[in-house]
């Protein structure tokens, strides 16, 4: 097992964004984040990922604690995630960018400039390489962003929403370069939205609702799964089912 | 007995403390924004109580009105010309921008006022009074009491009222504000007022009993981070008792140490804050 | 390159074609400026943390060597590494709080410090209290630096410079450099990257906090005279501030390019218009900082970059 998380919550103040989470991620894994939106995965994401600190329960990643770890040593351990707004250096080139990524592991510049003009390869952004990141539109950004954290070299990857707002054709290839990172021996945790990404890409499926999570499994059968629809659609919706379908 | 004017001296001069810096904290929570000029608000204000003596010769409560209604009219210009441009961008113009404004009304000052100590005609408030056995200047006492009269005043406006509660909405969460119809563009335009006015009465107010030149800018810029920094980030109440402690300590400090250690002491009390409760007195750890 | 040799002509070649005492004079001036300014666009440039007192680094290194001398009879320069001393002692107490904190708590306190700095050298005697300090009047032998002209001076301080902006120049490519800016661009991206943040920024105030101080000794040295206010006060944090801005902070020859342009105005100024604190020359100071701020926060150089589109050594996408 490579990340697990066990009873975690989130409060501030009086809102109890995270209530009691549990999750356990093995190596290799690509995993789905959902849940309706207000239902506390970006939170949870964010716990994850070091950058807010639970208010209970524990996180350990390769056996490792490190619930109240900060940022900067999940990125060390092999920990690495994106923002769900791209939270590029805009005045700093694409490049330039990706290298301080690639300087976490490579600590010489010729090194790192190497590592990181390969990620760019991989990636596809390798021809802007020059251009500021500012000049990048949104879907670039996004793209950027993936580059960058895989350059620090991480063994897990938490991708918050890295999918959104894409065009259908840049949708199919930003899923194929998550599968393509993925087949490098990446784990991924996605956080989406996009139905699609989750049923391609997500081999198991996390639902998140009100804090917690409610239901788990591969992607086909959490989609029927009842408190699913319900956290989606909401109450009624069952109500509306039974009635029109007879009770099914 | 001498200590117990002292006390009652730095009280009053904590609540003129509290009065401008609760301007700036608001602004701070807010915005996240730190005015580098706000001590000049109150210097500004002194001087237009100065002028206001001088040319119309007008006493406490037209002085104090005049320096409100000119440093608030400042606050929005400031804000509308200066300030809303350079909130989203990077945080050397952030900083630079008030700092520079500061820079800018300090030496202008200098150089329409001179760097002569200046200080009001006596007015009507001259003379001592003898409360429950201290001797205050009755200066001092009308200064300091409207000062915290109007501080509590802001406090109630902010909480009670709906003006109030938009612009403590555009603090909380500004996107929530929009969607619920507040445009926090003028929310944050109207709090730059209120805080330079704030400033600028208390300025006024500290102009009846202290002689002063263009140069106090920068101590009471100084204070009030330390006032804010004390009673936490954005905590208007929390300016409220800092401004009193504040005032409190530095009476002391002169008193048993000399003048020239009353702001020694409080900038090194601020350090202290940094290293020790940078949260301040009513901030979450 | 390019830049670096003319540069380096340039100033080479100065003060041999302007060998006026009134020239060189400027010239000194403007390079101790701009070894100032560059000291500070390290950690206010590069990383983006706003000192606006680094006139405690400048009045620690100015001080310790007039120290030395007034109360042992030392040469001057045995107090610039103690000045360095003092200022990395200051860095530490300054940074350590503040760079966990929001950026305004490490501005507010670089004032509240040089300020309290200030206040408390004026009383203490053995600092000279608010008379000051005085060097050497007449040299005892070369080790005091006691030079009659400037032009000694001059090649002392242009030596500084050129290894400062090396220095500069090497950190900008390396892994440190990359780092300081990505903590400038977005702390929580860099955090996540890996970034050690708090200890980066650390570091970077205490490189700054050096060079600031050997500026402040060099000062010292060359003037022979220190008190509280040339050393620590308001208008020597601002003139850094003002002059790394204007030139490009953040820029590896911005600061240069602003103790250029500024430093001959503020002479032009101070004559029409009269220097000291009641002069024009500051109200001018806050009003080039507040344009700066309002219009072009990237100073010249990223000004220069807009309006000559064939200098651009990067492409920028239409």
């Amino acid at each position: 097992m490579l990340l697990s998380a066990e009873n975690v919550s989130k409060t501030f103040g009086s809102l109890r964004a995270v209530a009691g989470a549990d999750l356990s991620i093995d190596e290799g894994e690509i995993v789905g984040l959902i849940g309706p939106n207000g239902a506390g995965k970006s939170t949870f994401f964010n716990c994850l990922a070091g950058d807010t600190l639970p208010s209970t329960g524990r996180i350990v990643f390769d056996n490792i604690d490190v619930t109240r770890a900060p940022p900067e040593t999940h990125a060390r351990l092999g920990i690495g995630r994106t923002f769900q707004v791209p939270a590029t250096f805009e005045d700093m080139t694409v490049l330039d960018n990706v290298m301080v990524g690639a300087f976490l592991r490579h600590h010489q510049r010729a090194d790192a400039r190497t590592h990181a003009l390969k990620v760019l390869e991989l990636v596809g952004l390798a021809d802007r390489q020059n251009l500021r990141a500012r000049s990048l539109g949104t879907p670039g950004r996004k793209r950027l962003e993936i580059a960058r954290v895989l350059a620090t070299g991480p063994r897990l990857m938490l991708l918050d929403e890295a999918l959104a707002g894409l065009t259908p054709a840049e949708l199919q290839q930003a899923i194929a370069l998550v599968k393509k990172i993925h087949e490098t021996g990446v784990t991924i945790v996605i956080v989406e939205h996009i139905m699609e990404v989750i049923m391609t890409l997500a081999k198991r499926v996390i639902v998140f609702n009100q804090g917690h999570v409610i239901a788990q499994g591969q992607p086909a059968d959490v989609v029927k799964d009842e408190a699913v629809i319900e956290a989606y659609l909401g109450r009624g919706h069952r109500q509306w089912r039974k009635q029109s379908v007879g009770g099914a | 007995m001498l200590l117990l004017q002292v006390i009652v001296g730095g009280l009053l001069l904590g609540a003129i403390y509290a009065l401008f810096s609760s301007g700036l904290t608001l602004i701070w929570g807010m915005m996240n924004f730190i005015n580098f000029a706000h001590g000049e608000f109150v210097m500004l204000g002194m001087y237009v109580a100065l002028l206001v003596v001088v040319w119309l010769g007008g006493g406490p409560a037209v002085f104090g009105f005049a320096a409100a209604v000119a440093l608030f009219v400042l606050g929005v210009i400031v804000y509308a010309g200066l300030i809303r441009h350079v909130t989203r961008g990077p945080m050397l113009a952030q900083i630079l921008s008030t700092f520079g404004l500061a820079l800018l009304l300090r030496y202008t000052a200098f150089w329409i006022f001179s760097a002569n100590v200046v200080s009001l005609p006596q007015t009507s408030l001259g003379g001592t009074l003898n409360v429950l056995g201290i001797l205050v200047p009755t200066a001092q006492l009308v200064a300091g009491v409207t000062a915290a009269v109007l501080t509590i005043a802001m406090h109630f406006f902010l909480t009670g009222t709906t003006m109030g509660s938009k612009l403590l909405a555009v603090a909380e969460d500004r996107n929530a504000a929009m969607l619920m119809g507040i445009r926090p563009d003028r929310m944050q335009a109207l709090a730059w007022g209120l805080a330079a006015a704030g400033a600028g009465i208390a300025g006024a107010l500290m102009a009846i009993s202290y002689p002063w030149s263009p140069s106090v800018g920068e101590t009471f810029g100084l204070t009030a981070f330390v006032v804010v920094t004390f009673g936490g980030f954005g905590s208007v109440p929390g300016a409220m008792y800092a401004g009193l402690i504040i005032g409190l300590i530095q009476a002391l400090s002169a008193f048993y140490l000399g003048p020239i250690y009353k702001d020694v002491v409080v900038y090194g009390l601020f350090v202290a804050l940094l290293w020790f409760r940078p949260q301040g007195l009513l901030g979450k750890a | 390159m390019k830049a670096a040799i003319a540069f380096a002509v340039i100033f080479i070649l100065y003060p041999f074609v302007f060998s006026n005492a009134f020239y060189l004079d400027i010239g000194v001036a403007l390079l101790l400026a701009a070894i100032s300014a560059s000291a500070w666009n390290i950690v206010g440039g590069y990383a983006g943390q706003v000192s606006v007192g680094h006139a405690m680094f400048f009045g620690a290194g100015a001080y310790l060597p007039l120290l030395v001398y007034h109360q042992w009879q030392l040469p001057p320069i045995v107090g610039v590494p103690l000045g360095v001393a003092v200022s990395l002692v200051l860095a530490v107490v300054v940074g350590l709080p503040t760079f966990r904190l929001s950026g305004h708590y490490f501005s507010m306190a670089t004032i509240a410090v040089a300020e309290l700095i200030r206040l408390v050298v004026g009383t203490i005697d053995f600092l000279g209290a608010a008379i000051g300090l005085q060097g050497p009047a007449v040299g005892r032998g070369w080790y005091d630096l006691t030079f009659r002209g400037e032009l000694p001076y001059y090649f002392i301080f242009l030596a500084v410079l050129t290894i400062l902006l090396l220095i500069t120049w090497l950190l900008q490519r390396s892994r440190f450099g990359y780092y300081l800016r990505a903590i400038k661009a977005g702390e929580r991206a860099a955090r996540s990257l890996g970034v050690p943040v708090r200890r980066t920024k650390l570091y970077a105030l205490m490189l700054s906090a050096t060079f600031t101080s050997i500026a402040g000794s060099l000062y010292a040295i060359k003037t022979g005279f220190i008190d509280p206010e040339s050393g620590f006060g308001i208008l020597v944090s601002v003139q850094m501030v003002i002059i790394a801005a204007l030139g490009g902070a953040g820029t590896l020859y911005g600061p240069l390019v602003g103790a250029i342009i500024l430093i001959p105005l503020q002479t032009a100024t101070n004559t029409w218009f009269g220097g000291g604190g009641t002069g024009l020359t500051y109200i001018l100071y806050g009003g080039i900082i507040v344009l700066i701020a309002r219009f072009e926060p990237g100073g010249v150089h990223e000004l220069w970059y807009r309006i000559a589109p064939k200098f651009r050594k990067r492409a920028d996408a239409a």
